[in-house]
């Protein structure tokens, strides 16, 4: 018995030692898989966005992207983030909402902005898909919802408009699950922190969102896609207690204000 | 593997043939169920099920193949809902995945090997012990 108890205990051994010695060589380089990964991405984040792009406005006055700008490059210079690989777009529509796409595109809506009371709020959503992108949550939803199948032949140019249709609406308006939620919001917690930002700022806006769900629901889209508003502001809350934050404006009052008047202006 | 152990008796013509094709048996079951790992040990399960009262060569060779069989089992059932759960859930393939599954593919090639050797042997009446799994079918299986 005790020697049949040793050969097991062989053979679960040397097929663990196996593992672990055959995973000492990087197979994900031999396989090319991140390079093949990457390039998914990147076809299905231009695919996206071509299609996007066709059908909304997407503002490109100086005045209004450049305070986005700043505040996005600041976000990346202190997290160690290369702004260049970011691709921001800000669209003009009245829909409270922002979502990430794939190869890096953060998408926001002029509504979003409008809704900011202050840098701190709107810095907290950009923080927020910053970690949806940087923890590769899209891929994750992507394949989960739509499908690896699909979005490979949707790379290769085989896909029909209303399958794109179908899995853009999967990024801009379906929600992520809660774990991956709750995931992105410490990220963007820490992201803010470093950028010396208090997080109360991104638990604000959830919180707003929450309580103004049933007033004009058709146009609060990022609560839709980014649900339990009011439970994650509070988990945010908790999380940044105790935190000590030199707070430091990326922007100035009038720049704000400057930003909000463009954009009653459009 | 103990090549040509001694067993009590000489086996006849039709043990040797019954014997032997329990390890067919599972070897046609690889090739029919693998992507479904369960079906593999189903297949030898039934066999093993319907020769448990063949003589003793045979209902030893047969709890032999059957226990090979479980833990093939286990470590080809993880690669299977690994491989789910990429392709449905996370659609991100790591290091440790590749790794995972080549270790299981040099497992199964080496139980494939061994298990052929050990149905040509059998089918010629010579008796087949492996490592461990031979110690344990002389615990299970009584004369």
């Amino acid at each position: 018995m005790r020697k049949l108890f040793l050969q097991s205990l062989v053979i679960v051994a040397s097929f663990f030692m196996t593992w672990l010695l055959v995973s000492r060589v990087d197979w994900m380089d031999i396989f090319n898989v991140r390079e093949n990964t990457n390039r998914l991405e990147r076809k299905l984040g231009d695919l996206y966005w071509e299609f996007f792009n066709k059908t909304e406005k997407e503002i490109l006055d100086h005045e209004i992207v450049t305070p986005l700008d700043q505040l996005l490059s600041a976000l990346c210079e202190a997290n160690n983030i290369p702004r260049d690989e970011i691709k921001l777009h800000i669209v003009d529509r009245e829909e409270i909402n922002a979502f990430a796409l794939p190869d890096n595109h953060i998408v926001v809506f002029s509504g979003l902005i409008r809704e900011s009371e202050n840098e701190a709020e709107l810095c907290g959503v950009l923080a927020h898909e910053l970690a949806h992108l940087e923890l590769g949550h899209l891929m994750r939803k992507l394949v989960r919802e739509v499908g690896l199948s699909v979005l490979i032949s949707m790379s290769a140019g085989s896909g029909s408009p209303g399958m794109i249709k179908q899995a853009m609406q999967v990024l801009t308006s379906s929600a992520f699950d809660r774990q991956l939620e709750r995931d992105a919001d410490q990220k963007a917690v820490q992201y803010l922190v470093n950028t010396k930002l208090h997080p109360e700022g991104l638990a604000n806006f959830l919180y707003k969102m929450s309580t103004t769900e049933n007033r004009i629901p058709d146009q609060l889209f990022w609560l839709s896609t980014h649900p339990g508003g009011e439970e994650r502001a509070m988990d945010i809350l908790k999380e940044a207690e105790g935190m000590t934050i030199e707070e430091e404006k990326i922007l100035s009052d009038d720049a704000w204000d400057e930003l909000q008047a463009q954009l009653e202006e459009l | 593997m103990r090549f040509h152990a001694t067993f009590d008796y000489v086996p006849a013509e039709h043990e040797a043939e019954r014997a032997s094709n329990s390890y067919l048996m599972s070897l046609i079951a690889v090739m029919a169920g693998l992507p479904l790992p369960i079906i593999n040990l189903i297949a030898t399960l039934i066999f093993f099920l319907g020769n448990r009262k063949g003589t003793y060569f045979v209902r030893w060779h047969c709890t032999q193949a059957l226990l090979s069989q479980l833990s093939l089992l286990m470590i080809n059932t993880v690669s299977f809902w690994w491989t789910v759960s990429i392709l449905f859930r996370d659609g991100v393939v790591t290091n440790p995945y590749i790794s995972y599954m080549i270790t299981v593919v040099l497992f199964n090639l080496i139980e494939l090997i061994a298990t052929i050797y050990t149905a040509i042997e059998t089918r010629k009446g010579h008796h087949v012990a492996w490592w461990f799994y031979g110690d344990l079918t002389d615990m299970i299986c009584k004369k």
